[in-house]
Protein backbone atom coordinates (compact mmCIF):
# COMPACT_ATOMS: atom_id res chain seq x y z
CA UNK A 1 0.00 0.00 0.00
CA UNK A 2 2.65 2.20 1.03
CA UNK A 3 4.75 1.55 -2.23
CA UNK A 4 1.78 2.14 -4.39
CA UNK A 5 0.39 5.61 -2.57
CA UNK A 6 4.24 6.74 -3.10
CA UNK A 7 4.15 5.91 -7.05
CA UNK A 8 0.99 6.95 -7.37
CA UNK A 9 1.72 10.45 -5.26
CA UNK A 10 4.99 10.73 -6.95
CA UNK A 11 3.52 10.06 -10.84
CA UNK A 12 0.74 12.88 -9.60
CA UNK A 13 3.62 15.22 -9.36
CA UNK A 14 4.81 14.45 -13.03
CA UNK A 15 7.86 12.35 -12.54
CA UNK A 16 8.32 8.53 -14.51
CA UNK A 17 7.75 6.20 -11.74
CA UNK A 18 9.24 2.67 -11.56
CA UNK A 19 7.38 0.62 -9.13
CA UNK A 20 10.02 -2.26 -8.32
CA UNK A 21 8.61 -5.51 -5.98
CA UNK A 22 9.52 -8.81 -5.81
CA UNK A 23 6.11 -9.83 -4.34
CA UNK A 24 2.48 -8.33 -3.88
CA UNK A 25 3.10 -7.48 -0.10
CA UNK A 26 0.62 -7.55 2.85
CA UNK A 27 -1.86 -5.13 0.45
CA UNK A 28 -4.42 -8.57 -0.11
CA UNK A 29 -4.08 -9.68 3.63
CA UNK A 30 -6.62 -6.45 4.80
CA UNK A 31 -9.94 -7.22 5.89
CA UNK A 32 -11.53 -4.60 3.85
CA UNK A 33 -10.83 -1.19 5.82
CA UNK A 34 -8.51 1.46 5.71
CA UNK A 35 -7.45 1.97 10.00
CA UNK A 36 -5.67 5.04 10.31
CA UNK A 37 -6.41 6.02 14.17
CA UNK A 38 -8.25 5.32 16.94
CA UNK A 39 -8.64 7.31 20.55
CA UNK A 40 -5.94 6.30 22.68
CA UNK A 41 -7.45 8.46 25.66
CA UNK A 42 -10.94 6.49 25.62
CA UNK A 43 -11.75 3.84 27.10
CA UNK A 44 -13.58 0.65 26.98
CA UNK A 45 -16.87 2.27 28.42
CA UNK A 46 -16.02 6.02 26.53
CA UNK A 47 -19.57 6.21 23.53
CA UNK A 48 -18.67 6.29 20.35
CA UNK A 49 -20.03 9.30 20.04
CA UNK A 50 -17.72 11.10 22.31
CA UNK A 51 -14.30 9.76 21.06
CA UNK A 52 -12.05 11.89 19.29
CA UNK A 53 -11.92 11.89 15.36
CA UNK A 54 -9.29 10.04 13.24
CA UNK A 55 -6.50 13.05 13.51
CA UNK A 56 -7.26 14.15 16.50
CA UNK A 57 -6.47 10.59 17.72
CA UNK A 58 -3.80 9.95 15.46
CA UNK A 59 -2.53 13.51 17.42
CA UNK A 60 -2.95 11.85 20.39
CA UNK A 61 -0.77 8.94 19.45
CA UNK A 62 1.89 10.57 18.63
CA UNK A 63 1.60 12.37 21.91
CA UNK A 64 1.65 9.07 23.68
CA UNK A 65 3.69 6.62 22.03
CA UNK A 66 7.85 7.57 21.67
CA UNK A 67 8.91 6.76 18.05
CA UNK A 68 5.67 5.61 16.33
CA UNK A 69 5.45 7.09 13.30
CA UNK A 70 2.86 9.88 13.97
CA UNK A 71 5.25 11.11 16.87
CA UNK A 72 8.39 11.18 14.32
CA UNK A 73 5.66 13.45 11.62
CA UNK A 74 4.06 15.60 14.58
CA UNK A 75 4.53 18.51 12.93
CA UNK A 76 3.07 17.62 10.21
CA UNK A 77 -0.06 15.41 11.12
CA UNK A 78 -1.75 18.85 9.63
CA UNK A 79 -1.22 17.04 6.34
CA UNK A 80 -2.77 13.52 7.53
CA UNK A 81 -5.84 13.71 6.20
CA UNK A 82 -4.96 15.29 2.78
CA UNK A 83 -2.84 11.67 2.68
CA UNK A 84 -5.97 9.96 3.59
CA UNK A 85 -8.56 11.61 0.87
CA UNK A 86 -5.73 11.54 -1.97
CA UNK A 87 -5.44 7.51 -1.46
CA UNK A 88 -9.62 6.89 -1.16
CA UNK A 89 -9.79 9.22 -4.03
CA UNK A 90 -7.39 7.01 -6.12
CA UNK A 91 -9.21 4.18 -5.28
CA UNK A 92 -12.86 5.66 -5.71
CA UNK A 93 -14.61 3.21 -7.36
CA UNK A 94 -13.74 0.89 -3.76
CA UNK A 95 -13.02 2.72 -1.42
CA UNK A 96 -16.32 4.84 0.28
CA UNK A 97 -14.64 8.92 1.25
CA UNK A 98 -13.94 8.99 4.42
CA UNK A 99 -16.10 11.31 6.97
CA UNK A 100 -13.39 12.59 9.66
CA UNK A 101 -14.70 9.99 12.55
CA UNK A 102 -14.38 6.38 12.56
CA UNK A 103 -16.62 4.00 11.40
CA UNK A 104 -17.21 1.00 13.79
CA UNK A 105 -17.14 -2.24 11.48
CA UNK A 106 -18.15 -5.64 12.84
CA UNK A 107 -15.07 -8.66 12.55
CA UNK A 108 -15.63 -11.97 11.93
CA UNK A 109 -14.53 -12.29 15.18
CA UNK A 110 -17.34 -10.25 17.22
CA UNK A 111 -15.52 -7.30 17.65
CA UNK A 112 -16.77 -3.38 16.73
CA UNK A 113 -13.12 -2.49 14.96
CA UNK A 114 -12.87 1.50 14.42
CA UNK A 115 -12.03 2.33 10.83
CA UNK A 116 -11.47 5.72 9.05
CA UNK A 117 -12.81 4.09 5.92
CA UNK A 118 -13.77 0.95 4.24
CA UNK A 119 -14.51 -0.44 0.72
CA UNK A 120 -18.34 0.72 -0.11
CA UNK A 121 -20.19 -2.48 0.43
CA UNK A 122 -19.19 -2.26 4.28
CA UNK A 123 -20.45 1.18 4.86
CA UNK A 124 -24.08 0.57 5.86
CA UNK A 125 -22.40 -1.69 8.26
CA UNK A 126 -21.31 1.10 10.24
CA UNK A 127 -22.64 0.56 13.91
CA UNK A 128 -22.73 4.00 14.42
CA UNK A 129 -24.88 5.10 11.71
CA UNK A 130 -27.68 2.09 11.77
CA UNK A 131 -31.27 3.54 12.99
CA UNK A 132 -33.14 0.48 13.55
CA UNK A 133 -32.76 -3.50 14.36
CA UNK A 134 -29.17 -4.89 11.85
CA UNK A 135 -29.98 -8.35 10.34
CA UNK A 136 -27.20 -10.74 10.87
CA UNK A 137 -27.41 -12.86 7.54
CA UNK A 138 -26.10 -16.61 9.37
CA UNK A 139 -25.93 -18.55 5.52
CA UNK A 140 -27.23 -22.16 6.39
CA UNK A 141 -25.13 -23.74 3.74
CA UNK A 142 -21.54 -22.93 5.12
CA UNK A 143 -19.44 -23.44 7.57
CA UNK A 144 -16.81 -20.85 7.27
CA UNK A 145 -19.17 -17.86 9.39
CA UNK A 146 -20.01 -18.16 13.05
CA UNK A 147 -22.91 -15.19 12.27
CA UNK A 148 -23.75 -15.19 16.57
CA UNK A 149 -20.63 -14.52 17.15
CA UNK A 150 -20.50 -11.53 14.75
CA UNK A 151 -23.29 -10.56 15.80
CA UNK A 152 -21.92 -11.12 19.84
CA UNK A 153 -19.69 -8.08 18.97
CA UNK A 154 -22.76 -5.42 18.45
CA UNK A 155 -24.65 -6.61 21.49
CA UNK A 156 -21.47 -6.17 23.61
CA UNK A 157 -21.06 -2.47 22.18
CA UNK A 158 -24.80 -1.62 22.50
CA UNK A 159 -24.00 0.90 25.67
CA UNK A 160 -21.48 2.38 23.18
CA UNK A 161 -23.74 3.29 20.44
CA UNK A 162 -24.41 0.15 18.55
CA UNK A 163 -27.95 -0.98 17.20
CA UNK A 164 -29.65 -4.01 18.18
CA UNK A 165 -29.05 -6.70 15.94
CA UNK A 166 -30.95 -10.26 15.08
CA UNK A 167 -29.32 -13.47 13.59
CA UNK A 168 -31.41 -14.44 10.26
CA UNK A 169 -30.48 -17.43 8.79
CA UNK A 170 -30.36 -17.83 5.32
CA UNK A 171 -30.87 -20.77 2.78
CA UNK A 172 -27.98 -19.76 1.49
CA UNK A 173 -24.90 -21.82 -0.29
CA UNK A 174 -27.19 -24.81 -0.22
CA UNK A 175 -25.37 -27.09 -3.03
CA UNK A 176 -23.52 -30.21 -2.15
CA UNK A 177 -20.19 -29.70 -1.27
CA UNK A 178 -21.14 -25.82 -0.91
CA UNK A 179 -19.49 -26.00 2.69
CA UNK A 180 -16.22 -26.31 1.97
CA UNK A 181 -16.38 -24.00 -1.30
CA UNK A 182 -13.53 -21.63 -0.90
CA UNK A 183 -14.43 -17.46 0.15
CA UNK A 184 -13.34 -17.09 -3.56
CA UNK A 185 -15.63 -19.21 -5.35
CA UNK A 186 -18.51 -17.97 -3.01
CA UNK A 187 -17.53 -13.96 -4.06
CA UNK A 188 -17.85 -15.50 -8.38
CA UNK A 189 -21.09 -17.35 -7.63
CA UNK A 190 -22.71 -13.77 -5.95
CA UNK A 191 -21.75 -12.46 -8.92
CA UNK A 192 -23.53 -14.05 -11.85
CA UNK A 193 -26.62 -12.64 -13.86
CA UNK A 194 -29.59 -13.49 -11.32
CA UNK A 195 -27.64 -15.00 -8.39
CA UNK A 196 -27.62 -11.21 -6.02
CA UNK A 197 -31.66 -10.38 -6.58
CA UNK A 198 -31.95 -13.95 -5.39
CA UNK A 199 -30.08 -13.85 -2.50
CA UNK A 200 -32.13 -10.19 -1.89
CA UNK A 201 -35.58 -11.80 -2.60
CA UNK A 202 -34.77 -14.11 0.00
CA UNK A 203 -33.39 -11.90 2.83
CA UNK A 204 -36.40 -9.60 1.94
CA UNK A 205 -38.68 -12.56 3.18
CA UNK A 206 -36.81 -13.01 6.36
CA UNK A 207 -35.67 -9.79 7.57
CA UNK A 208 -37.05 -8.62 10.82
CA UNK A 209 -39.15 -5.99 11.97
CA UNK A 210 -37.38 -2.53 11.84
CA UNK A 211 -34.32 -3.92 10.16
CA UNK A 212 -32.30 -1.22 8.83
CA UNK A 213 -29.54 -2.83 7.15
CA UNK A 214 -28.13 -6.30 6.69
CA UNK A 215 -24.85 -7.37 7.50
CA UNK A 216 -23.54 -10.71 5.32
CA UNK A 217 -20.14 -12.27 5.17
CA UNK A 218 -17.27 -10.70 3.33
CA UNK A 219 -17.98 -12.45 -0.18
CA UNK A 220 -20.26 -10.07 -1.86
CA UNK A 221 -17.86 -10.24 -5.43
CA UNK A 222 -15.15 -9.99 -6.06
CA UNK A 223 -15.05 -7.35 -8.74
CA UNK A 224 -16.39 -4.21 -7.57
CA UNK A 225 -18.37 -3.48 -11.17
CA UNK A 226 -20.79 -6.67 -10.34
CA UNK A 227 -22.12 -4.27 -7.80
CA UNK A 228 -23.20 -7.47 -5.96
CA UNK A 229 -24.23 -5.50 -2.50
CA UNK A 230 -26.38 -2.90 -4.53
CA UNK A 231 -28.37 -5.78 -6.32
CA UNK A 232 -28.65 -7.41 -3.07
CA UNK A 233 -30.21 -4.64 -1.35
CA UNK A 234 -32.04 -3.23 -4.79
CA UNK A 235 -34.09 -6.51 -4.06
CA UNK A 236 -34.25 -7.03 -0.41
CA UNK A 237 -35.53 -3.11 0.18
CA UNK A 238 -32.73 -2.61 2.90
CA UNK A 239 -29.45 -1.33 2.85
CA UNK A 240 -26.44 -4.66 2.51
CA UNK A 241 -23.57 -4.40 3.68
CA UNK A 242 -20.37 -7.09 4.37
CA UNK A 243 -18.72 -7.67 7.43
CA UNK A 244 -14.56 -7.60 7.90
CA UNK A 245 -13.34 -10.41 6.14
CA UNK A 246 -10.80 -13.39 7.99
CA UNK A 247 -8.24 -14.53 5.62
CA UNK A 248 -8.22 -15.37 2.45
CA UNK A 249 -9.76 -12.07 2.24
CA UNK A 250 -12.58 -11.71 -0.93
CA UNK A 251 -12.14 -7.67 0.60
CA UNK A 252 -7.99 -8.18 0.22
CA UNK A 253 -7.79 -8.89 -3.19
CA UNK A 254 -10.35 -6.60 -4.58
CA UNK A 255 -7.87 -3.75 -2.68
CA UNK A 256 -4.75 -5.37 -4.30
CA UNK A 257 -6.55 -5.44 -7.81
CA UNK A 258 -7.41 -1.56 -7.69
CA UNK A 259 -4.33 -0.98 -6.59
CA UNK A 260 -2.82 -2.32 -9.56
CA UNK A 261 -5.37 -1.53 -12.36
CA UNK A 262 -4.75 2.50 -10.84
CA UNK A 263 -0.97 2.02 -11.29
CA UNK A 264 -1.38 0.85 -14.86
CA UNK A 265 -4.08 3.87 -15.60
CA UNK A 266 -1.83 6.50 -14.08
CA UNK A 267 1.46 5.27 -15.90
CA UNK A 268 3.30 3.52 -13.34
CA UNK A 269 5.84 1.32 -14.71
CA UNK A 270 5.56 -1.82 -12.61
CA UNK A 271 8.45 -4.38 -12.61
CA UNK A 272 8.27 -7.87 -11.04
CA UNK A 273 11.81 -9.25 -9.35
CA UNK A 274 13.69 -9.17 -7.14
CA UNK A 275 16.10 -6.31 -6.31
CA UNK A 276 19.78 -7.00 -6.84
CA UNK A 277 23.22 -4.74 -7.04
CA UNK A 278 21.44 -1.77 -5.30
CA UNK A 279 23.70 0.97 -3.99
CA UNK A 280 21.39 3.80 -3.68
CA UNK A 281 19.68 6.59 -5.70
CA UNK A 282 21.61 8.20 -8.93
CA UNK A 283 23.18 4.42 -9.05
CA UNK A 284 21.60 1.27 -11.71
CA UNK A 285 20.16 -1.39 -9.92
CA UNK A 286 18.94 -4.48 -11.23
CA UNK A 287 15.10 -5.39 -11.15
CA UNK A 288 13.83 -8.57 -12.76
CA UNK A 289 16.71 -8.39 -15.24
CA UNK A 290 16.05 -5.02 -16.34
CA UNK A 291 18.50 -2.12 -15.20
CA UNK A 292 17.15 1.01 -13.78
CA UNK A 293 18.17 3.27 -12.31
CA UNK A 294 16.39 6.42 -10.53
CA UNK A 295 17.62 9.50 -9.46
CA UNK A 296 15.25 9.14 -5.89
CA UNK A 297 14.34 6.28 -3.71
CA UNK A 298 11.13 5.08 -1.98
CA UNK A 299 11.83 2.44 -0.02
CA UNK A 300 8.67 0.77 1.17
CA UNK A 301 9.15 -2.98 1.08
CA UNK A 302 7.19 -3.61 3.86
CA UNK A 303 8.13 -5.72 6.73
CA UNK A 304 7.93 -9.42 7.45
CA UNK A 305 5.33 -10.46 5.32
CA UNK A 306 6.62 -8.12 2.25
CA UNK A 307 10.47 -8.78 2.64
CA UNK A 308 11.46 -5.27 3.59
CA UNK A 309 12.78 -6.65 6.93
CA UNK A 310 14.48 -10.56 6.85
CA UNK A 311 15.47 -12.28 9.71
CA UNK A 312 18.91 -14.33 9.22
CA UNK A 313 19.99 -14.68 12.48
CA UNK A 314 19.53 -11.40 13.01
CA UNK A 315 16.96 -8.50 11.54
CA UNK A 316 18.37 -6.95 8.22
CA UNK A 317 16.95 -4.53 5.65
CA UNK A 318 18.04 -7.09 2.45
CA UNK A 319 18.38 -4.24 -0.69
CA UNK A 320 20.74 -1.82 0.63
CA UNK A 321 21.67 -3.09 4.19
CA UNK A 322 20.10 -0.48 6.00
CA UNK A 323 20.12 -0.85 9.84
CA UNK A 324 17.42 -2.29 11.20
CA UNK A 325 16.70 -1.02 15.25
CA UNK A 326 14.72 -2.56 18.05
CA UNK A 327 13.75 -1.38 21.29
CA UNK A 328 12.02 -2.76 24.03
CA UNK A 329 10.48 0.79 25.32
CA UNK A 330 10.74 4.03 23.35
CA UNK A 331 11.66 3.48 19.63
CA UNK A 332 12.58 7.49 20.04
CA UNK A 333 15.90 6.74 21.97
CA UNK A 334 19.15 6.86 20.83
CA UNK A 335 20.16 2.87 22.15
CA UNK A 336 16.95 1.19 20.34
CA UNK A 337 19.96 -1.42 19.00
CA UNK A 338 18.19 -4.74 20.55
CA UNK A 339 17.73 -6.15 16.74
CA UNK A 340 21.62 -7.69 16.54
CA UNK A 341 19.77 -10.17 18.98
CA UNK A 342 18.18 -13.39 17.40
CA UNK A 343 14.83 -12.79 16.56
CA UNK A 344 13.73 -14.98 19.29
CA UNK A 345 14.71 -12.93 21.68
CA UNK A 346 12.53 -10.03 20.63
CA UNK A 347 9.60 -11.41 21.94
CA UNK A 348 8.19 -10.94 25.70
CA UNK A 349 6.41 -13.32 27.84
CA UNK A 350 3.19 -11.35 28.29
CA UNK A 351 1.18 -11.31 25.37
CA UNK A 352 -0.20 -8.07 25.30
CA UNK A 353 2.73 -5.84 26.71
CA UNK A 354 4.58 -4.46 23.25
CA UNK A 355 6.87 -6.92 21.26
CA UNK A 356 10.04 -5.34 19.96
CA UNK A 357 10.14 -7.92 17.21
CA UNK A 358 7.07 -6.72 16.02
CA UNK A 359 8.27 -2.98 15.94
CA UNK A 360 11.40 -3.42 14.75
CA UNK A 361 12.40 -1.08 11.60
CA UNK A 362 14.30 1.37 10.15
CA UNK A 363 14.46 4.77 12.00
CA UNK A 364 13.89 8.18 9.84
CA UNK A 365 13.80 11.77 10.40
CA UNK A 366 10.94 13.83 10.15
CA UNK A 367 11.71 14.21 6.21
CA UNK A 368 11.74 10.05 5.83
CA UNK A 369 15.06 9.94 5.43
CA UNK A 370 16.37 6.48 6.82
CA UNK A 371 18.99 7.17 9.60
CA UNK A 372 22.40 5.27 10.10
CA UNK A 373 23.45 3.66 13.81
CA UNK A 374 24.82 7.13 14.67
CA UNK A 375 21.33 8.85 13.59
CA UNK A 376 22.98 10.81 10.27
CA UNK A 377 20.59 10.95 7.12
CA UNK A 378 22.27 8.11 4.88
CA UNK A 379 21.19 9.74 1.30
CA UNK A 380 19.36 13.21 0.98
CA UNK A 381 17.38 11.35 -2.30
CA UNK A 382 16.37 8.31 0.27
CA UNK A 383 13.20 8.25 1.83
CA UNK A 384 11.76 5.03 3.46
CA UNK A 385 7.27 5.08 3.81
CA UNK A 386 5.10 2.21 5.76
CA UNK A 387 5.65 -0.97 7.45
CA UNK A 388 9.74 -1.07 7.21
CA UNK A 389 9.58 1.81 8.78
CA UNK A 390 9.38 0.78 12.76
CA UNK A 391 7.96 2.52 15.82
CA UNK A 392 4.57 1.01 15.41
CA UNK A 393 3.41 -2.58 15.40
CA UNK A 394 1.35 -2.09 12.07
CA UNK A 395 -0.59 -5.43 12.71
CA UNK A 396 -2.04 -4.60 15.94
CA UNK A 397 -1.96 -0.98 16.95
CA UNK A 398 -4.61 0.29 14.76
CA UNK A 399 -2.33 2.82 12.66
CA UNK A 400 -1.11 0.16 10.19
CA UNK A 401 -3.14 1.52 6.68
CA UNK A 402 -2.68 5.04 8.12
CA UNK A 403 0.80 4.87 8.36
CA UNK A 404 1.41 3.08 5.08
CA UNK A 405 -0.51 6.05 3.12
CA UNK A 406 0.48 8.97 4.65
CA UNK A 407 4.19 8.13 5.02
CA UNK A 408 3.92 6.86 1.47
CA UNK A 409 1.77 9.78 0.14
CA UNK A 410 5.01 12.22 1.74
CA UNK A 411 7.56 9.90 0.77
CA UNK A 412 6.30 10.12 -2.73
CA UNK A 413 5.96 13.78 -3.06
CA UNK A 414 9.35 14.28 -1.58
CA UNK A 415 11.01 11.97 -3.71
CA UNK A 416 9.35 13.89 -6.72
CA UNK A 417 10.85 16.93 -5.40
CA UNK A 418 14.22 15.70 -4.95
CA UNK A 419 14.73 14.80 -8.24
CA UNK A 420 17.16 17.45 -9.74
CA UNK A 421 15.98 19.39 -13.07
CA UNK B 1 28.24 -33.35 39.28
CA UNK B 2 28.82 -37.42 38.63
CA UNK B 3 25.95 -37.79 35.90
CA UNK B 4 27.39 -35.35 34.17
CA UNK B 5 30.67 -37.04 34.21
CA UNK B 6 28.70 -40.28 33.21
CA UNK B 7 26.86 -38.60 30.65
CA UNK B 8 30.26 -37.50 28.79
CA UNK B 9 32.11 -40.63 29.52
CA UNK B 10 29.41 -42.48 27.41
CA UNK B 11 29.31 -39.73 24.67
CA UNK B 12 33.23 -40.46 24.86
CA UNK B 13 33.14 -44.16 24.29
CA UNK B 14 30.70 -44.00 21.61
CA UNK B 15 32.31 -41.39 19.71
CA UNK B 16 35.80 -42.74 20.36
CA UNK B 17 34.95 -46.55 20.27
CA UNK B 18 31.31 -47.82 19.17
CA UNK B 19 31.10 -45.75 16.13
CA UNK B 20 34.35 -46.14 14.56
CA UNK B 21 33.74 -49.63 15.30
CA UNK B 22 30.33 -49.92 13.33
CA UNK B 23 32.06 -47.65 10.90
CA UNK B 24 34.83 -50.40 10.04
CA UNK B 25 32.57 -53.47 9.95
CA UNK B 26 31.20 -52.07 7.08
CA UNK B 27 27.56 -51.60 7.49
CA UNK B 28 26.90 -49.21 4.67
CA UNK B 29 27.34 -45.72 4.21
CA UNK B 30 25.63 -43.29 6.08
CA UNK B 31 22.30 -43.11 4.03
CA UNK B 32 21.71 -46.81 3.33
CA UNK B 33 22.49 -46.74 7.45
CA UNK B 34 19.82 -43.89 7.71
CA UNK B 35 17.70 -45.92 5.10
CA UNK B 36 17.62 -49.52 7.07
CA UNK B 37 16.65 -47.53 9.94
CA UNK B 38 13.91 -44.97 9.10
CA UNK B 39 12.52 -46.28 5.25
CA UNK B 40 9.84 -48.41 7.15
CA UNK B 41 8.58 -45.34 8.60
CA UNK B 42 8.65 -43.59 5.24
CA UNK B 43 11.49 -41.37 6.02
CA UNK B 44 14.10 -40.43 3.79
CA UNK B 45 17.70 -38.19 4.53
CA UNK B 46 17.61 -34.81 3.57
CA UNK B 47 19.30 -33.39 0.71
CA UNK B 48 20.46 -29.56 0.11
CA UNK B 49 18.03 -29.53 -2.35
CA UNK B 50 15.37 -30.47 -0.14
CA UNK B 51 16.61 -27.80 2.48
CA UNK B 52 16.36 -25.17 0.02
CA UNK B 53 12.78 -26.05 -0.87
CA UNK B 54 11.96 -26.00 3.19
CA UNK B 55 13.10 -22.44 3.28
CA UNK B 56 11.18 -21.14 -0.13
CA UNK B 57 8.40 -23.39 1.07
CA UNK B 58 8.44 -21.71 4.87
CA UNK B 59 7.71 -18.24 3.27
CA UNK B 60 4.21 -19.47 3.45
CA UNK B 61 1.95 -17.89 6.00
CA UNK B 62 -1.58 -19.83 4.71
CA UNK B 63 -3.46 -16.73 3.64
CA UNK B 64 -5.35 -18.60 0.40
CA UNK B 65 -4.56 -15.55 -1.56
CA UNK B 66 -3.12 -18.04 -4.30
CA UNK B 67 -6.52 -20.02 -4.08
CA UNK B 68 -8.11 -17.38 -5.81
CA UNK B 69 -5.92 -17.52 -9.21
CA UNK B 70 -6.57 -21.42 -8.98
CA UNK B 71 -7.76 -22.62 -12.07
CA UNK B 72 -8.14 -26.01 -11.35
CA UNK B 73 -9.68 -25.18 -7.74
CA UNK B 74 -12.90 -25.97 -9.28
CA UNK B 75 -12.20 -29.12 -10.94
CA UNK B 76 -9.82 -30.76 -8.81
CA UNK B 77 -11.44 -31.39 -5.10
CA UNK B 78 -8.45 -32.55 -3.38
CA UNK B 79 -7.03 -28.64 -3.86
CA UNK B 80 -10.41 -27.18 -3.57
CA UNK B 81 -11.11 -28.98 -0.37
CA UNK B 82 -7.06 -28.24 1.30
CA UNK B 83 -6.19 -25.32 -0.69
CA UNK B 84 -2.73 -25.07 -2.37
CA UNK B 85 -0.88 -24.06 0.67
CA UNK B 86 -1.78 -27.21 2.75
CA UNK B 87 0.70 -29.30 0.94
CA UNK B 88 3.10 -26.89 1.90
CA UNK B 89 1.98 -27.21 5.19
CA UNK B 90 1.66 -31.03 5.10
CA UNK B 91 5.22 -31.28 3.63
CA UNK B 92 6.38 -28.90 6.91
CA UNK B 93 4.92 -31.32 9.06
CA UNK B 94 5.58 -35.09 7.88
CA UNK B 95 7.59 -35.25 4.56
CA UNK B 96 5.88 -38.55 3.37
CA UNK B 97 2.57 -36.50 3.67
CA UNK B 98 3.22 -35.15 0.62
CA UNK B 99 2.26 -38.25 -1.13
CA UNK B 100 -1.14 -37.77 0.50
CA UNK B 101 -1.19 -34.80 -1.48
CA UNK B 102 0.13 -36.21 -5.20
CA UNK B 103 -3.00 -35.82 -7.01
CA UNK B 104 -3.10 -32.11 -6.22
CA UNK B 105 0.34 -31.67 -7.53
CA UNK B 106 -0.27 -33.83 -10.51
CA UNK B 107 -3.49 -31.48 -11.22
CA UNK B 108 -1.58 -28.12 -10.15
CA UNK B 109 1.45 -28.58 -12.77
CA UNK B 110 0.99 -26.36 -15.26
CA UNK B 111 -0.92 -23.74 -14.23
CA UNK B 112 0.60 -20.68 -12.68
CA UNK B 113 -2.53 -18.52 -12.13
CA UNK B 114 -1.34 -18.47 -8.11
CA UNK B 115 2.20 -17.20 -8.47
CA UNK B 116 1.70 -13.82 -8.92
CA UNK B 117 -0.91 -13.71 -5.95
CA UNK B 118 1.26 -14.63 -3.08
CA UNK B 119 2.15 -11.49 -0.65
CA UNK B 120 5.77 -12.78 0.22
CA UNK B 121 6.59 -14.26 -3.13
CA UNK B 122 6.83 -18.01 -2.41
CA UNK B 123 8.07 -19.52 -5.99
CA UNK B 124 5.01 -21.88 -6.23
CA UNK B 125 5.36 -23.33 -9.62
CA UNK B 126 9.03 -24.21 -8.94
CA UNK B 127 8.35 -25.54 -6.03
CA UNK B 128 5.29 -27.93 -7.09
CA UNK B 129 7.34 -29.19 -10.28
CA UNK B 130 9.75 -30.16 -7.18
CA UNK B 131 7.32 -31.68 -4.99
CA UNK B 132 6.13 -33.45 -7.74
CA UNK B 133 9.65 -34.89 -8.32
CA UNK B 134 10.43 -35.49 -5.13
CA UNK B 135 6.39 -37.38 -4.60
CA UNK B 136 6.92 -39.60 -8.24
CA UNK B 137 10.56 -40.52 -6.64
CA UNK B 138 9.08 -41.73 -3.78
CA UNK B 139 6.44 -43.78 -5.10
CA UNK B 140 9.11 -45.30 -7.69
CA UNK B 141 11.78 -46.06 -4.80
CA UNK B 142 9.24 -48.75 -4.28
CA UNK B 143 8.53 -47.42 -0.78
CA UNK B 144 4.96 -46.10 -0.98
Amino acid sequence: MAGAVAALAARESGERVVLARRAPGATGLSGGAISVAHDPAAIATTPWAARAGVVESARRIAATVPGHPYDVLRDRLDRLWNAVEFATGQLSGLLAPPTGRNRWLLTPFGRAHPVATCQESMVAGDLAEVRGVLAVVAPRGHLWWDAGLVASGAVRARPLGAPEVRVVPLDLFMWEDAALARPFDLARMLEAPGAAEQVGAMLRERLPRFAAAALFPPVLGLDPAARVAERVSAAAGVPVAEFLSDLPSVPGLRLQRALEARLAEAGVDVLVGDVHDATGPGAPARVGGREVAAASWVLASGRYVGGGIARRGALLEPVLGLPVLASEGAFAEADARLAARAPGALTVRDSRAAQPLLAAGLKVDPELHPLDAEGRVIHDRLFAAGAVVGGHDQASDGTGMGVAIFTGWLAGRAAARAVPA
Amino acid sequence: MSTRLGALSYLAWRALAVQPLKRASGHGTGRERFLAAYAAEGLEPTTPEDRAAAEAASACIGCGLCESGCRLAGVAPSLRDLGLHAIFRLYSKSAPGLLQARDGLDACAGCTGCEPLCPTGVPISRLVRWFQGRAAGWLDGGRA
